[in-house]
């Protein structure tokens, strides 16, 4: 942690979010998370723990899944970040988020973000070859209201769907 | 009724999804007024300690701070008030001991609240939270509700000897007593029903904002029913008129119940945003959660029933501890009682007496949590009856279908005072056993031996209570662009309510579900409302709903009679359009809102349902699992369910409900398991020490309904929200029971069935 932080000094970078670049400036101890949320008011990303062990908060940082509350602002700097807002391609759903409302994979809708930032990485990474594949590498995504096996249901039609156009 | 497109029935895709799917949902967190300050809260790292606040003058000057609060500066606030008190068997009332807003002079649980810090930054106010200065005298703490009661115990309130919050009665003791002295044959059993944490996964949240030249208050906040709050926080905590409190709830992610009480958190809020002159959100992080909101569940249950020579029930007798924790919380007194009312299930027993008392120990208060006393009550009775089998040598399904409350007996009033309208719980029984394979099931025993694992098969069959009590009054107008708006007061937590209603209306008006605008959380455009809770939004919501369309239907049909030049009686309403039937002469809802006739009273419609009584869900559910002897891991293979939910207004949001409780009750019979140190700190606080089910640990379900319509609304509805979680603990323990028993001769276990549990019962037995 730098030194500056109690003191007030501010880092300046450039974050690229969803397309558009961003220069700020601000405390080093701000999380990625609470960049998104409070700065740039992108409240798509949840905070479901800010330690890590939901995955409410996943994004892709440079195309890979990764816990925002787990990664500093500062360290995205000169990266690409892509949240829930920007996986559509405008009024098109990204095929994972389709298959998501197709499958019932949700409730209340609010690990629901983090769990298709999740399934679209998991798909990508190869890791939907099988229900028990699925299971497991959607396994740090938890949903209170246990819409699990819909979610299988899910990557399982998204992957199918994304493997065909492809 | 004829089936409509998006009407009652249909499996209809929800209204809601577009919005969620997309990150566009609107939860409170997400709300974030210009020039809001933070809040965080200082709490108590003791189970229990006298304090003084020594010095808050550093912490006062620190960047950023607006303002501090202990309890000597929010002295006008009332105390948050129980609203359940029971009476003790000996006719006194139960004393109600405080629970103020913040602690003062003693703390009586770890996270018990003691200051408040606003900053313009919650990293600023977290800093200056560290900066107060407290004076701590530790004093000796209790946790465990059997050392509450134990002689010398410390006390955690006066008001209360032996840490006795109540102790009440039900059912006739000496009837009770005479059966089980004739009895060929009695059973017992004592069965831990584990505390749980809610986690939903949206944690608490609330923002107050303040109006000086109104004098009203607003708060926003992650809740359960938005008048309820108001009522008890303008009249008993700020002390203000209803009318200047304005209470607004948004998107919830998740509540299960314990979104609904009154927390600390909220007037605390609104009296800093009066001070301050800003608005003032907290919001809980994910320890503050496991440390600030109320906990599930934690019962210690002896049961026992007496039997004839032919194995019928004759009498249960039962003794329920029900850990309230060290306050008492909104309900918190009444969740072991109603448990008690269920105690017979859907067994028929003549004779019963249950003692209940309530015990305070110094740990998280305890209130309802998805199914809140009656997953106690039917994990104590199914435990009970497949250990009722096993001692008098007869098969589970014959011991039950002996004893079962018969439909030809329906209506039947239990010895517990209820009344079950209808239920055929033998017909469900065997129909969910058969989708099962549970007569094949010897057969899979040995190809799980061959692998080294041991295979069990269990069930249970359960009956609950939901929909009870207060009824819901609502709207459905026609707006002037044909478009229809619905105002209701229960308060959607996910469960997708506004769906359902919209196809309840779409069946009576028939329009898509695009055109249909379902209004709830907010108390200044809703004038009442009882909010989601007991499973009740949708059979008496939903029901309400149905009464208000029809009645809106007949205004419409009669202000396009006048146009048509028809009678009322010969339109229709079809494709949004009323129409003279079997003609091409119609006229569209937007064209009857703009007819001269057409008042404002005449484009709306407004009613209440209140239930003359509770409807009864209830069914069988069947789990078949696998454990490694060697590694004590169960692994469920097969979970099927046959529920009697009286009809199926959606059938994709049921399976998503009953889906969602059964996994909770996976949960808390496999993994979840809330330990307290002996001196009462929390262990486990965070998801590494607390252990949820992930997507890695729920099966596939199989779901069906074997649907017997209530006679208690008029669509013939019984809840759905709390059942799943009411049948799987015992279901899931059963089958745990039965491998073990099986290979073992193990006939007790309690949950949470973990590996190190199942293990250690397993080297027991071995050795």
């Amino acid at each position: 942690m730098p030194d500056g932080s109690r003191s007030g000094a501010e880092y300046s970078l450039r974050i690229r979010v969803n397309g558009t670049d961003h220069a700020v400036s601000l405390d080093p101890r701000v999380t990625l998370l609470d960049f998104l949320r409070e700065r740039l008011h992108l409240t798509g990303t949840k905070k479901g723990c800010n330690f890590g062990e939901c995955g409410a908060c996943t994004l892709h940082l440079d195309g890979r899944r990764v816990n925002a509350c787990m990664v500093l602002a500062v360290q995205a700097d000169g990266r690409e970040v892509t949240t829930i807002e920007g996986l559509a391609e405008a009024d098109r759903l990204h095929p994972v988020q389709q298959a998501f409302i197709d499958a019932d994979g949700f409730q209340c809708g609010f690990c629901t973000p983090g769990q298709v930032m999740s399934a679209v990485a998991c798909i990508a990474e190869g890791h939907a070859g099988s229900d028990a594949e699925i299971r497991e590498w959607m396994s740090g995504n938890l949903c209170r209201c246990s819409a699990y096996p819909q979610i299988v249901d899910a990557v399982r039609a998204a992957a199918a769907a994304m493997a065909g156009k492809g | 009724m004829k089936p409509m497109k998006f009407g009652i029935g249909q499996a209809v895709k929800r209204v809601e999804d577009a919005r969620l799917i997309t990150g566009h949902g609107q939860y409170t967190a997400d709300y974030l007024p210009t020039g809001t300050l933070a809040a965080v809260f200082l709490r108590s790292p003791h189970a229990h300690a006298r304090f003084t606040v020594s010095d808050t003058s550093a912490a006062k000057s620190m960047p950023g701070v607006r303002l501090i609060a202990t309890a000597a500066d929010v002295a006008h606030l009332g105390d948050l008030p129980c609203v359940a008190a029971l009476g003790n068997s000996d006719g006194s009332k139960m004393p109600l001991p405080p629970y103020p807003v913040l602690a003062k002079d003693e703390v009586l649980h770890v996270g018990d609240a003691v200051a408040m810090v606003v900053a313009e930054t919650e990293a600023q106010a977290r800093e200056a939270a560290d900066a107060i200065e407290i004076d701590w005298e530790p004093l000796a703490a209790v946790i465990e509700m059997t050392d509450a009661i134990a002689p010398g115990a410390a006390s955690v309130w006066r008001q209360a000897a032996g840490n006795i919050a109540y102790d009440a009665h039900m059912g006739d003791k000496a009837k009770t007593d005479a059966a089980f002295s004739k009895a060929a044959q009695v059973v017992s059993l004592q069965v831990v029903n584990n505390r749980l944490i809610a986690n939903y996964m949206e944690p608490r949240a609330a923002i107050g904002e303040y109006d000086a030249a109104s004098g009203r208050y607003t708060l926003t906040v992650a809740s359960q029913g938005v008048h309820g709050l108001r009522d008890i926080l303008s009249k008993q905590i700020l002390k203000v008129p209803p009318e200047n409190l304005r209470v607004v709830t948004p998107d919830v992610g998740g509540g299960f119940g314990t979104k609904a009480f009154m927390y600390r958190e909220y007037p605390l809020v609104l009296d800093a945003a009066r001070q301050v002159g800003a608005p003032v959100r907290w919001v809980s992080d994910r320890s503050e959660h496991f440390i600030g909101d109320a906990q599930g569940r934690d019962n210690l249950t002896t049961a026992e029933m007496a039997l004839d020579k032919n194995g019928r029930f004759l009498a249960m007798r039962v003794d329920i501890l029900g850990n309230l924790g060290a306050y008492l919380s909104q309900f918190a007194p009444y969740i072991p009682w109603l448990g008690a009312t269920m105690a017979t299930g859907t067994y028929d027993i003549p004779v019963l007496h249950a003692r209940v008392r309530g015990i305070y120990t110094h740990t998280l208060p305890v209130d309802a949590y998805r199914g809140a006393g009656r997953p106690e009550a039917a994990y104590v009775l199914e435990r009970l009856v497949d250990q009722c089998a096993r001692q008098i040598g007869m098969p589970r399904e014959e011991l039950r279908a002996k004893n079962f409350v018969k439909s030809t007996q329906m209506p039947y009033k239990t010895i517990t005072d209820r009344t079950y309208d209808v239920g055929d719980f033998e017909g469900a029984m065997r129909k969910s056993l058969a989708n099962a394979g549970y007569f094949d099931f010897d057969r899979r025993i040995d190809e799980s031996k061959r692998r080294g694992k041991v295979r069990g098969i269990g069930f249970a069959s359960y009956i609950e209570c939901t929909a009870w009590g207060d009824g819901e009054e609502g709207s459905v107008k026609l707006e002037p662009d044909g478009t229809f708006t619905v105002l209701i007061g229960t308060q959607s937590n996910g469960q997708g309510h506004a769906t359902a209603y919209a196809q309840v209306v779409s069946q009576h008006l028939d329009v898509p579900l695009e055109r249909i605008r379902v209004i709830q959380g907010d108390s200044d455009r809703i004038p009442t409302g009882h909010g989601t809770g007991g499973s009740r939004s949708i059979p008496i919501g939903a029901a309400m709903l149905a009464r208000a369309s029809e009645k809106l239907s007949v205004q419409l049909k009669e202000l396009a009679a006048d146009k048509l030049e028809a009678a009322a009686a010969d339109l229709e309403i079809a494709d949004g359009r009323v129409r003279i039937a079997g003609t091409d002469r119609s006229i569209s809802f937007e064209e009857i809102a703009k007819l001269p006739g057409a008042t404002p009273e005449k484009l709306k419609a407004v009613d209440e349902f209140v239930p003359p009584t509770a409807t009864y869900p209830n069914g069988t559910h069947v789990c078949e699992l696998e454990i490694d002897p060697d590694t004590g891991v169960t692994e469920i293979l097969r979970y099927g369910v046959c529920d009697d939910f009286g009809f199926t207004l959606n059938p994709l949001l049921l399976a998503g409900q009953v889906h969602g409780g059964v996994a909770q009750g996976i949960g808390q019979a496999l993994y979840e398991r809330t330990v307290y140190s002996e001196d009462g700190q929390l262990l486990t606080a965070s998801f590494m020490d607390y252990c949820m089910p992930r997507a890695a640990d729920i099966p596939e379900f199989h779901f069906e309904t074997c649907n017997v319509p209530s006679t208690t609304n008029p669509l013939g509805l019984k809840g759905a929200g709390e059942a799943g979680s009411i049948a799987a603990c015992p279901t899931v323990m059963n089958a745990v029971v039965d491998a073990l028993h099986r290979a073992y001769g193990i006939d007790h276990i309690d949950m949470p069935a973990t590996p190190s549990r199942v293990f250690a019962a397993v080297q027991q037995a071995r050795h």
